[in-house]
């Protein structure tokens, strides 16, 4: 039955991710609403299937790879929803639900059945450490889709510098600022908890070597649209190639680079 | 891109490489896995330890060099940076806005702006403080750096197996005392306890502590923690002759005789046996916890004979005057020791907490002033601002269609 209403979810976000794009190719408003109803449906359903999940685990739910899968698709339903309320921009909506319907697509296929919590993740540093993870991702998840929409609308011919596509460029580096501010909380509440758990603070691990890798990556972006006034495509390819990085960190990492976060 | 950029740009080569390539193993694991060719020039190249190459520490202290001289350049700027911020504001060209100036000082002025009247023109200026949000972020980034390889290296760090009930003592006299050790709870489940008792060289003792993956001890300069585990055979031996007895943990393959050439050998201990109908026995060689049915893999050797044995506990071997009793296993824990001046995580920890609030302050409180004069308004701010800028657009237009 939990299962059942994960993918009531899974299926109310790929709802709302045709209606979304299917509005939107054709600027049809109304359509907007509606994507935007069926993501907050969809997110109504994950909040629940969650918050059941973390209470039949007695835990926070987000201890392996389909559950941090899971969180991170929901925090970028949150982030998506709390950015189109706050713009009232439907390109908002463009940009997050089909990252929101990829990642828990990617959650799907892992193993759903509820573990008991490894020895090494039951710390208090857990919470903040993941729960920034999922934030953190998620900003940067929104970001990259946010460049992949400029980038679509500059082939289609719109003009770098019309009203919408400078708010996009401007929306998708503050994400970053934001995801990047949450990644570096990350990386040092991880190297808090790896000196509790582990002796060193840092150990070189792939884990903790990708997340320096797209830390750097995000600080390269931060550092040229400062004070090299970078703007527009360039940024839209850098923090779609970032993207990459952030996925291959959560799940690249996990498939191909054995380590200390192989249980992740 | 500027040289910082660069440096940048260079360490993460090195993570790739690092990450890609397996580290610290031994360098035959190379050539087996790439072949002589690749695995050899890994070898050389320093790859296989690529974090502790002298380039990559070389490239760290660069990249330390190059924030110390970024923070340096920072700071000689930033005097009197508010003040240049709001003539920069009273300077620039004004998007046209006739007649709006009470309408923006109420917007400005509910978005925590503070209002400096002067000749023509208010000036409102808001977290003129982040101007410091680029400068602090460097120097947050230098501080980890620099409190990082203190801690990282500044440390002295070992690994130690002791079994329960025994007790390590350390060079300068700390005594480590391991009263037990567990695998599993109460209700079953992993947990990996130590309970230690550490006494310092002038017998100061601590308390008792539970010593978990995650709840390391602390006693003066030392840290210990629970790093890994294993279980060993134990084994009684009674010498008829004397009288005498003894126990022997065995963690590895041993030999244990009073001659030097009779006794008995031993190779292994497995968790447990599956027994066939026809009798035959097939040894279990894994297990995640207890040691249901241990069972030893003996050799004895007797009179240059050596016979295969699989001995359970409490079977007696004799051999002459030695009678060998197999035990229990016993779980014992494997302990990481680590010594570090205690301040020097503190040092860390507030890098942390630095570069944590630097770049909040740099992201979330960006300075900016709006001029407004009677003709219009003008945004001045060394961030980006469009989402302000976009905000007075729509409140001029609101008043329009109005």
């Amino acid at each position: 039955m939990r299962d059942m209403v994960f993918f009531a979810a899974l299926l109310l976000y790929f709802a709302a991710m045709i209606v979304q794009i299917v509005s939107a190719a054709l600027g049809r408003q109304k359509g907007c609403r509606a994507a935007c109803a069926l993501l907050s449906a969809g997110l109504a359903l994950h909040t629940v299937y969650s918050v059941w999940r973390g209470i039949a685990a007695g835990r926070l739910p987000l201890a392996n790879q389909f559950e941090f899968a899971s969180g991170f698709a929901w925090a970028i339903a949150v982030l998506g929803l709390i950015l189109h309320a706050r713009l009232r921009q439907t390109w908002v909506l463009t940009a997050s639900i089909p990252a929101a319907f990829l990642v828990m697509s990617y959650a799907a296929f892992q193993p759903m059945e509820i573990r008991d919590i490894m020895p090494a993740l039951r710390s208090t540093w857990f919470a903040l450490h993941i729960g920034s993870a999922i934030f953190s991702y998620a900003a940067l998840a929104i970001a990259g889709g946010l460049g992949a929409y400029y980038l679509v609308r500059l082939s289609r011919g719109e003009r770098e510098d019309s009203a919408a596509m400078r708010q996009a460029d401007y929306m998708g580096y503050r994400m970053i600022c934001l995801g990047f501010l949450l990644l570096t909380v990350v990386i040092l509440s991880g190297a808090i908890w790896a000196e509790q758990a582990w002796s060193k603070w840092w150990s070189w691990d792939p884990k903790e070597t990708w997340a320096l890798i797209t830390w750097i990556i995000y600080a390269i972006y931060l550092h040229q649209r400062l004070r090299m006034n970078w703007q527009g495509r360039r940024m839209a390819l850098l923090s779609l190639a970032a993207l990459v990085c952030v996925l291959f960190t959560f799940a690249g990492v996990n498939l191909l680079l054995p380590g200390l976060h192989s249980y992740a | 891109m500027t040289f910082g950029m660069l440096l940048l740009a260079a360490v993460i080569g090195f993570s790739f490489a690092g990450s890609m390539i397996p580290q610290q193993r031994p360098a035959m694991e190379y050539v087996s896995r790439y072949g002589a060719t690749v695995g050899g020039l890994i070898i050389r190249l320093g790859l296989d330890d690529v974090f502790a190459t002298p380039v990559f520490l070389l490239l760290m202290a660069a990249l330390a060099l190059n924030l110390t001289l970024c923070s340096v350049v920072r700071v000689r700027r930033l005097r009197g940076s508010g003040e240049r911020l709001k003539e920069r504001a009273r300077d620039a060209q004004v998007i046209a806005a006739p007649g709006q100036a009470q309408r923006l000082d109420a917007f400005l002025r509910r978005r925590g702006f503070c209002a400096q009247a002067g000749e023509g023109v208010t000036v409102y200026s808001k977290c003129l403080f982040g101007a410091y949000g680029s400068f602090l972020t460097h120097l947050g980034l230098l501080a980890v750096l620099l409190a990082g390889a203190l801690a990282l290296y500044g440390g002295q760090i070992t690994d130690q197996t002791v079994m329960p009930g025994q007790t390590l003592t350390l060079p300068d006299g700390t005594a480590i005392e391991v009263l037990s050790f567990r695998i599993e709870d109460e209700t079953g489940r992993l947990d990996y306890a130590s309970e230690l008792r550490m006494t310092d060289a002038q017998g100061q003792r601590s308390a008792e502590a539970l010593v978990r993956v995650n709840e390391p001890m602390r006693f003066g300069r030392y840290k210990v923690y629970q790093q890994t585990y294993g279980t060993a055979g134990t084994m009684r031996l009674r010498n008829a002759a004397t009288g005498g007895e003894d126990t022997v943990y065995l963690t590895e393959p041993a030999f244990l005789t009073a001659d030097g050439q009779n006794g008995v050998f031993f190779a292994a201990l497995y968790p447990g046996y599956i027994q066939d109908e026809d009798g035959s026995v097939t040894l279990i060689t894994s297990t995640s916890g207890a040691y249901a049915d241990p069972v030893y893999d003996l050799r004895v050797m007797a009179q240059g004979q050596t016979t295969p044995v699989l001995a359970f506990p409490g079977e007696e071997l004799t051999l002459g005057d030695i009678t060998y009793i197999p035990g229990e296993p016993v779980s014992y824990p494997g302990l990481r020791i680590k010594a570090i001046a205690s301040g020097m995580l503190g040092v860390l920890y507030a890098s942390f907490v630095l570069l944590i609030a630097a770049l909040t302050i740099c992201f979330f409180m960006r300075p900016v002033c709006v001029a407004v004069r009677p003709e219009g308004y003008a945004i001045a701010s060394p961030k980006p601002q469009l989402g302000l800028q976009l905000e007075l657009e729509a409140l001029i237009r609101e008043e329009e269609q109005q």
